[in-house]
């Protein structure tokens, strides 16, 4: 397994943001769901190593990101996205891109070729030496997937990864999931369900700082077939399945 | 038209020439840090910030001038005592998601945000006391009087044991695998600097005054600097 989580909790002040949240994923595509304030992107961001939790045991890898020699190795073969991705407004794609590769620890003659590789699989080779305060919202969304794909990680974590996409390029990236999925582990987090319908192998479903579900899409659907509300099956069962955790 | 013969992989093509292309090549201060610091990653970090180059060096010379006229005026070296505590407090607070755009992601990366931090901070220490040292002797050369000492009291009674102090803080930060714990080396080992120089003298200001320490001030720093090169060496054969 590449992720095993266990009761683990994240408190910011007398605010529990993760409650003993206990989680294991292999390769494949995993789509965290939940409505907002769930705790996904608390999650996220401590799988991301940004942050430690407050307690409980993280496992990623094979290794424990709380010492720092694991942890730097974790992060070498890692790929995050957050939510908010800042950039500095005079580098342009490539250089964008590169500059993260580096900080991963990629070894530098093989940097080049990995830049060029992510910057085509995000659609963005026409981009390539535009500065990044030209382009528009979806542009700089997938501009961080590239630098999350650069070092071909071996586990890969998204915020929000089709927030201000065009419908073209969802589909488009949905695709570029599904043939990472083959080989990493994919979290990506979301609050749109139809991106995990169609990307992903498992989905796992918060609410107010709990894991509430586990399962594949197919068995979120069936939760809803009687008691969900919603437009789309899948829908139902997140509503059916938000709906029982809360009575 | 003929298209390409069938084992051509188009696409790899296309990735060879993108990567060609999109190449940026690294200046030689940059393939000279890199070599330096055994870290292409920290290289390109601490040089990848060049819209701060020109804030930065009139910031240098204003608080050198200031420096300069605060110990000529008041005979007391005020600012050289502060200022290894003022620019570990500065670091502290120029640091954390409100000023660094992309600090998020830092926070995730293999090469840590904090020692980019601390090789950003050295590395304008060691420039600025280079700077001081120059106008030190332009200032003795050019200047006769007391005003011709000034500009080297300022180097080496401040931007010299500063230098050495965030040597120090980033020896200890590679050693022990921790930033934090390198940064409060480094205020506490100014700290009881200041203290043993008034235990020995009598005076809060010999230890940026007392030129019998000056030296010590260089090799520690030179010495620290050595200690981080080694501990963030990657090993042969792993790149």
């Amino acid at each position: 397994m590449n992720v095993e989580i266990s009761d683990l909790t994240r408190r910011f002040g007398r605010h529990q943001a993760v409650a003993e949240v206990s989680l294991q994923a292999g390769p494949g595509v995993l789509g965290l769901l939940g409505p907002n304030g769930a705790g996904k992107t608390t999650l996220l961001r401590m799988m991301a190593t940004v942050i430690p939790p407050t307690t409980g045991h993280l496992r990623l890898l094979g290794r424990d990101p709380g010492a720092y020699g694991p942890r730097r190795e974790v992060r070498r073969r890692l790929g995050y996205l957050p939510q908010n991705l800042g950039y500095y407004p005079g580098f342009t794609v490539a250089e964008f891109v590169e500059y993260f590769a580096l900080l991963k620890e990629m070894p530098a003659a093989r940097v080049p070729a990995a830049v060029a590789t992510a910057v085509e699989r995000v659609d963005l080779s026409g981009k390539a030496r535009a500065k990044l305060r030209t382009l528009s919202g979806g542009m700089l969304r997938r501009v961080g997937i590239a630098q999350a794909i650069v070092n071909e990680p071996e586990l890969l974590l998204l915020d929000e990864p089709t927030a201000g996409l065009d419908p073209e390029q969802r589909v488009h990236f949905r695709t570029l999931l599904r043939e990472l999925g083959q080989r990493a582990t994919v979290v990506v987090s979301t609050h749109l369900v139809e991106d995990v319908g169609a990307a992903c192998s498992q989905v796992a479903l918060m609410d107010q700082g709990k894991i509430v579900f586990v399962g594949t899409p197919g068995e979120l659907t069936a939760r809803g077939t009687e008691h969900g509300t919603g437009d789309a099956p899948l829908e139902r069962g997140y509503t059916a399945v938000l709906a029982a955790a809360r009575a | 038209m003929n298209g390409p013969p069938d084992d051509v992989d188009l696409s790899r093509v296309w990735i060879s020439v993108a990567a060609q292309v999109w190449r940026r090549q690294p200046g030689w201060l940059e393939r000279t840090a890199g070599r330096l610091l055994r870290s292409p990653g920290l290289a390109r970090a601490l040089l990848t910030t060049p819209s701060l180059l020109l804030p930065w060096l009139l910031t240098s010379i204003v608080v050198l001038a200031a420096g300069a006229a605060a110990t000529t005026g008041s005979g007391q070296p005020v600012v050289a005592l502060l200022a290894p505590a003022m620019a570990a407090a500065a670091i502290a607070y120029s640091y954390g998601p409100g000023m660094d755009p992309a600090w998020e992601l830092s926070c995730s990366m293999a090469v840590s945000d904090r020692m980019v931090l601390l090789v950003r901070a050295l590395a304008v220490f060691a420039v600025n006391a280079v700077l001081g040292l120059a106008a030190s002797v332009a200032s003795v050369v050019s200047v006769s009087g007391p005003g011709g000492g000034a500009a080297a009291a300022v180097t080496f009674g401040w931007l010299i044991p500063m230098t050495a102090v965030c040597a120090f803080a980033l020896a200890v930060a590679t050693v022990a695998r921790s930033a934090s714990a390198g940064a409060a080396a480094g205020v506490g080992a100014w700290l009881i600097t200041v203290l043993c120089g008034q235990v020995a003298s009598g005076h809060f200001s010999a230890a940026v005054s007392d030129t019998v320490l000056f030296l010590p001030y260089l090799a520690i720093g030179a010495g620290c600097a050595a200690v981080a090169v080694y501990a963030t060496r990657i090993p042969r054969g792993t790149l």
